[in-house]
């Protein structure tokens, strides 16, 4: 008896696959035939497709979809006839599902794209030309939005997103414990960081830090690259990695390792130990204010942010994301609307509600709860100063690179200049690929 | 190993032996159990864990303030009865699987034809792919099948498996010949064959196959999202490493949807142990 | 055409049995290694994939660059510490905790065979927050327990050579369960009348294991080493989510380069080249251990 159940079920099951091929086998033909070579693919991903009234929009966005679908629901209701249909992604498993999009030709019609994956994608042609949707739409153009985002849409002169959201680094510090110092407004440049540093570390005792660098990540060497005057890559594609700016960064950096002033690796709890006072300040972005504010309410009052302490200048990074089109898309012009919207006013607001992202458009930034939160303006003044990391495909790879040379300083011990010849010659093979 | 804490032992005073050797195996075996399990306790006290609660020095493993909230949240932020409703469907599929990787060891064990080596050689081969560079080729051809962001897509590439064929082929290697050739004297037919004679008999093997091809599908990841185009094709895993963000993530949630997702692995395993610890008198593994 | 119509109604019962297997692994993974292979003598990358036009072979350049990538040797290097250490500890580890979990029958040994199992079947999204705490330097688990006997603070994923153990011990509490299982289900299958015979000829607990017992695990052992083997080389999930390969490359295994140069850095076709030279030493060792099985079995 049992055992013709199984039979059975398996059959059941059988049937129930075909019948599920096949009729997604008939939706795809259908859309197939109407569009042509290789894009055939497209149809699944923009299915309910130009036939009539609705048009549904396909997009892509990273980390749950909650922080979008409101936004979303905010578009159709304004554009009745057109389906948003949002697909939330993992981060983790953003860039291996983009890179199958792009194999199959098959993906989105509007993608998020962290920016630093512009040059790439746009060097391979996933990303569709924004100009002449720019000279439509005065909303995209690119004096609405700060400089440095406008840069991280732009790869070979060509306009491939349009910014979505921004983010930066800035100084996070316990004013209560920087006063006992000597800086209750905090460092305000590299010597005065250097300072604090010692300081606070020498009245703190074992186990107590003054500043967090990541080694791991590329966009803490880069600031501190870009502040003693260094550019990373020049326009002709030559590394300066070894030129004495660069090393001057690398020196200075290796200096808070020598002298114990920063954890090893990133092991330190920074909510917690920014609380204890173990870490008073730290370098990082506006994601992590709702945490403090959260997990540390007993320090309340006690920490405020600054933009970073200056060498020649103060930069920082520019990251966040932008939105793109995607090469394939069957309905590019509903899909450049979409965005127009997605940067407007009304939605750069409720996507900071939904989800702390700050707004890549300079306008939002003159509403009240930006400029009445010192936290928050604070981000607002480090963004007039962010600049991106270079826009070359290579760059996940020339920055793995230089993480992995700065591994060999702090951890290995090699000596900072010829550690910074070698890591030159390595990236320039890279580049000249 | 062990075992050797037992010793040689005289007749006489075996009995009195015998009772310290079996405490000595529930002490090693409890001790070792508890090393096993701290990570998992860690995972399930943290889960019902307030947020400002995971940095707290030292580390709680029974919460302070416990809470139901992340698993509320699991249900409310996500739509994590959708990607319950996939994983099943996985599963279920996974099964079907399971019984074609069982026909297929039954047929190398029992049967000769040409090119049976060959072919079992080719099966072999395929468990020593590295999955990490088929992938993008086999989405190609996924995607030229027009399988893409379908239910077929999502569970056909990783339905069979060389493992399993493997290990079924092994365990039926040893049932008698004479066993099958009488039943097909009485005018049995082949499948029926399969499934009233030799399914029965690798129960043990049939569990433990049903065991892993249960995790592989409940944990499975990285291919269901390649292949949906469409959250409403999301796995459990997927929509859980949703909740890792690029800089920070919500780690009361995660732990509470990894510990949901280990509750029915648990219910399954105790179903089918039964199985595997009944005594079958047929040797198996030999 | 007669001979191959006999032939077929003869064998038509095995090969519509593994025809289902066949065609679904030829399709998914012979299909697709083969294109790998042709990959792996191409400069593939990422515009090449958007466009096929754009590929250019490269003959056998991947691979010579590949044994020139000190990342890669290094890899090579860090993968077989990985399986000499890893693969006897799995193996000998979960045959004795096998053995332990055979020895009754109570609730006590039911509860514990679940015990044993857990780790193998959470979620490696939960097992990399949970260890990346149990490890931490600061206030890990592990460093509060060693600070008990005034053992000082280790650096358990920072520390070059101690990364590589502690991603074995991770790998090692994860793999336990799932080989227990295999080796209990063997355990049962030993008919008691062995053991009622040996005790009869007055044989020991100790004489029975290792007389009876062990020879009998003995294609279970063949089966969980093998397996194991496979799945060591192509050692990736526990590095991938703990240590991303660092630091300095110590706990780079072949499949996480192979995965890095593919995924991260779009170079398909240097990838697709790892990946076979991965593919080429599993066969080889899987090819020993066959031949080491079939000498054993004929004594």
């Amino acid at each position: 008896m049992k055992k013709k159940g199984i039979i059975t079920v398996a059959a059941l099951l059988s049937i129930s696959l075909l019948a599920g091929c096949g009729s997604n086998d008939s939706n795809n033909s259908n859309a197939g035939a109407s569009g042509d070579s290789g894009a055939s693919g497209t149809a699944s991903a923009s299915s309910g497709t130009s036939g009539g009234g609705s048009t549904t929009l396909k997009v892509w966005f990273m980390g749950t979809s909650d922080s979008v679908e409101p936004i979303a629901k905010m578009y159709e209701e304004k554009n009745p006839g057109v389906k948003v249909d949002v697909q939330a992604i993992p981060w983790d498993a953003a860039h291996d599902k983009l890179l199958t999009a792009v194999a199959s030709k098959e993906g989105p019609d509007v993608i998020q794209m962290g920016t630093t994956w512009i040059p790439e994608f746009a060097e391979a042609g996933a990303l569709l030309d924004l100009a002449p949707y720019i000279e439509k739409d005065p909303a995209l153009k690119a004096d609405n939005f700060f400089d440095g985002a406008i840069q991280t849409t732009q790869f070979n002169g060509v306009t491939v997103g349009i910014p979505w959201y921004v983010e930066t680094r800035a100084l996070f510090y316990r004013s209560d414990l920087l006063a006992d110092v000597g800086y209750p407004e905090g460092p305000k440049t590299w010597d005065e960081l250097k300072d604090a540093a010692e300081k606070l570390v020498a009245k703190g005792g074992k186990g107590h830090y003054a500043v967090n660098i990541d080694a791991k990540d590329q966009n803490y060497l880069s600031m501190f690259a870009w502040q003693a005057g260094s550019d990373i890559i020049d326009s002709n594609r030559q590394p300066l990695f070894n030129k004495p700016e660069y090393v001057e960064a690398m020196n200075y950096l290796n200096s808070f390792y020598k002298e114990k002033l920063v954890p090893v690796g990133s092991e330190l709890d920074t909510f917690a130990a920014f609380k204890d006072g173990t870490l008073p300040m730290f370098i990082s972005g506006p994601w992590m204010i709702q945490g403090v504010k959260e997990k540390d309410p007993e320090i309340e009052g006690k920490w405020t942010i600054k933009t970073l302490p200056a060498n020649k200048n103060n930069k920082s990074l520019m990251g966040g994301s932008d939105l793109s089109i995607f090469k394939y898309s069957k309905h590019p012009e509903e899909a450049a609307k979409f965005i127009s919207f997605m940067s407007g006013m009304d939605a750069q607001l409720k996507y900071y509600e939904t989800s702390n992202s700050l707004p890549a458009l300079k306008e939002a930034w003159n509403d009240s709860r930006f400029t009445s939160d010192p936290l928050i303006s604070a981000f607002g003044e480090q963004l007039k100063v962010a600049v991106p990391t270079p826009m070359i495909a290579e760059w996940e790879e020339v920055s793995q690179a230089s993480v992995a040379s700065f591994e060999q300083i702090t951890i290995g011990g090699a000596d900072v200049q010829s550690e910074m010849d070698k890591l030159n010659g390595k990236i320039a093979g890279i580049l000249s690929k | 190993m062990e075992e050797s804490e037992g010793g040689p032992v005289e007749e006489g005073q075996s009995m009195a032996l015998k009772k310290v050797e079996k405490s000595i195996m529930i002490a090693l075996l409890v001790i070792g159990g508890i090393l096993m399990m701290v990570p998992f306790i860690w995972m399930i006290g943290s889960s019902f864990k307030p947020e400002n609660e995971f940095t707290i020095i030292p580390p709680t493993i029974i919460p302070n303030h416990p809470t139901f909230k992340n698993y509320t949240d699991l249900f409310v932020k996500m739509d994590f009865l959708v990607y319950l409703k996939n994983t099943l469907w996985i599963v279920v599929w996974s099964f079907v699987g399971l019984l074609l990787n069982a026909i297929a060891g039954y047929a190398f064990a029992k049967f000769e034809f040409p090119g049976k080596n060959k072919f079992f050689l080719l099966i072999l081969a395929t468990m020593m792919i590295p999955s990490q560079v088929t992938m993008i080729p086999t989405y190609l051809i996924v995607n030229k099948l027009h399988l893409v962001n379908t239910m077929a897509g999502v569970v056909l590439p990783g339905l069979v498996g060389a493992f399993g064929i493997f290990l079924f082929r092994q365990f039926m290697q040893t049932i008698p010949t004479d066993l099958i050739e009488a039943i097909r004297l009485d005018g049995a037919g082949e499948l029926k064959i399969f499934f009233i004679l030799i399914l029965p008999i690798v129960k043990p093997v049939l569990a433990v196959q049903g065991i892993l091809t249960f995790i592989a599908a409940w944990n499975s990841f990285l291919w269901p999202l390649i292949v949906a185009n469409d959250e409403k094709l999301y796995t459990l895993s997927v929509g859980l490493s949703l909740l890792k963000g690029q800089y920070s993530s919500e780690f009361g949630l995660q732990m509470a949807g990894a510990a949901f997702m280990v509750v029915p692995i648990i219910i399954i395993f105790a179903f089918f142990q039964k199985h595997i610890i009944e005594g079958y008198t047929i040797s198996g593994m030999k | 055409m007669k001979e191959l119509a006999r032939g077929w109604s003869k064998y038509k019962y095995p090969y519509m049995f593994i025809a289902p297997v066949i065609i679904l692994l030829t399709v998914f993974s012979v299909v697709p290694i083969i294109v790998a292979l042709i990959i792996s003598f191409t400069d593939m990358d990422l515009i090449g994939l958007a466009d096929y036009s754009h590929i250019k072979g490269v003959g056998f350049s991947n691979y010579i660059d590949l044994f020139k990538d000190p990342v890669f040797l290094k890899s090579i290097y860090n993968t077989a510490i990985y399986v000499v250490i890893g693969v006897p500890l799995v193996v000998i580890l979960s045959m004795a905790i096998a053995l332990l979990l055979n020895y009754g029958t109570g609730w006590l040994f039911k509860t514990f065979r679940l015990v044993y199992y857990l780790p193998s079947i959470t979620n490696i999204v939960a097992v990399a927050v949970v260890w990346g705490y149990l490890y931490n330097s600061n206030y890990g688990l592990f460093n509060y327990v060693l600070s008990w006997f005034g053992i000082p603070e280790q650096q358990w994923l920072l520390d070059p050579s101690l990364a590589k153990v502690s991603l074995i011990l991770l790998a090692l509490w994860k793999a336990l369960g799932l080989n227990m299982i295999i080796f209990l289900a063997a355990l049962q299958g030993i008919p008691r009348d062995y053991y009622e015979a040996a005790e009869l000829d007055g044989a020991t607990g100790w004489k029975k294991l290792r007389y009876i017992t062990v020879p009998l695990l003995g294609f279970a052992t063949f089966f969980v080493t093998i397996t194991t083997l496979i799945g060591w080389i192509q050692f990736f999930e526990e590095p991938f989510v703990m240590t991303k390969g660092g630091p300095l490359n110590a706990t780079m295994s072949m499949a996480l380069f192979i995965y890095n140069n593919g995924f991260q850095l779009n170079n398909f076709g240097y990838a697709a080249s790892g990946s076979f030279v991965l593919f080429i030493i599993i066969i080889i060792a899987t090819i020993v251990q066959f031949a080491v099985r079939k000498k054993e079995v004929e004594y």
